[in-house]
Order: C-alpha cells, then sequence, then structure tokens
C-alpha cells in the first residue's frame, strides 16, 4: 500500500474517502445489530424459541 | 480504521450491495429454516395461542389410530394369490387390507 494519503485508487477513492464509506458501513451494521438483538430478546422472551 | 482499505480496490457500488445482500439472504435463510422446523411462527401468523398447532395435530392423529389400535390383539394376515399373480393381500388387525406387488414371484420365494 501506497503511504501517499492523496492517491486515488483504482475505485476512485482516497484513503480518506475510503476511510468515511467504510464508517458509515460500520455504523449501519451497528445500528443493525442493535435493533436485532433487541428483536431478538424480545422473541426469545415471548416465544418458545431456544427452548 | 480497521478494514477500510478494501473500499481502495473493491467498488463501493458493487461492495455495498454485496454486503447487504449477504445480510439478507443470510438472515431470510436462517428465519426459512426457523419458519420450517417449528410450529409457534405459524401459530403466531395465524393468531393463535403458540403450540396450540402441535395440540391440535396430535388430536387429528388419535381420531386416525383408535382403528388398529382397538384391534391390537387380532392377527394380521398375508393372503397369497392363488392364481400365481406377482401380488399378495395383507389383511390389517383393523380389516383393512393393502396390497403387496412383487415383482418376479419365483425367485422372491426361492431366497431363503
Amino acid at each position: 500500500m501506497s503511504d501517499d494519503p492523496d492517491k486515488v485508487w483504482l475505485t476512485g477513492l482516497t484513503l480518506k474517502e475510503a476511510e468515511e464509506v467504510h464508517s458509515y458501513l460500520i455504523d449501519g451494521t451497528r445500528v443493525f445489530g442493535a435493533i436485532a438483538l433487541l428483536a431478538h430478546v424480545l422473541v426469545a422472551v415471548s416465544t418458545p424459541w431456544l427452548g | 480504521m480497521n478494514n477500510a482499505k478494501m473500499w481502495l480496490v473493491v467498488k463501493p457500488t458493487v461492495g455495498i450491495p454485496l454486503f447487504l445482500g449477504a445480510v439478507a439472504v443470510g438472515s431470510f435463510a436462517v428465519h426459512v429454516a426457523v419458519l420450517s422446523n417449528t410450529s409457534w411462527v405459524a401459530d403466531f401468523l395465524s393468531g393463535q395461542e403458540l403450540g396450540s398447532g402441535d395440540t391440535a395435530a396430535r388430536a387429528q392423529e388419535q381420531t386416525i389410530l383408535p382403528a388398529s389400535a382397538d384391534a391390537a390383539d387380532l392377527p394380521m394376515y398375508l393372503e397369497a394369490d392363488a392364481a400365481g399373480a406377482e401380488s399378495m393381500r395383507v389383511i390389517l388387525p383393523d380389516g383393512r387390507t393393502a396390497t403387496l406387488v412383487v415383482d418376479d414371484l419365483t425367485s422372491a420365494a426361492l431366497i431363503e
């Protein structure tokens, strides 16, 4: 990997832009995970799921 | 940030739909598996008490079973066809009959 932070890579992104894209993806995954976790806790409490 | 450099070699227009699609397909598959291996999801979706589907299915089975259960001490007969046709009749204890078809009755009789 190049050390130049302003290098435009094959995808048309610089390292800074790639990190920005990645931060949104991570945030989205965390929100999705939190909602899913809550939903699974509610299902585990209110149904015979997992015995 | 960990793994952020993947977007330098994978176009986000390809990678993000792929990632979201994988999550969607994976979670759909898991939910279908739960749905097809349990009865209480169907109960929930049809507004019935959870577990009542199993109870109803068991009640259904019990209405079918007693016919042979009452006749449990009666013997079961196997009736060979006198005309030599490749079939036999099974007479179940409750009186019901079934026909067994043997592909080659002569060879079948010879096998010890």
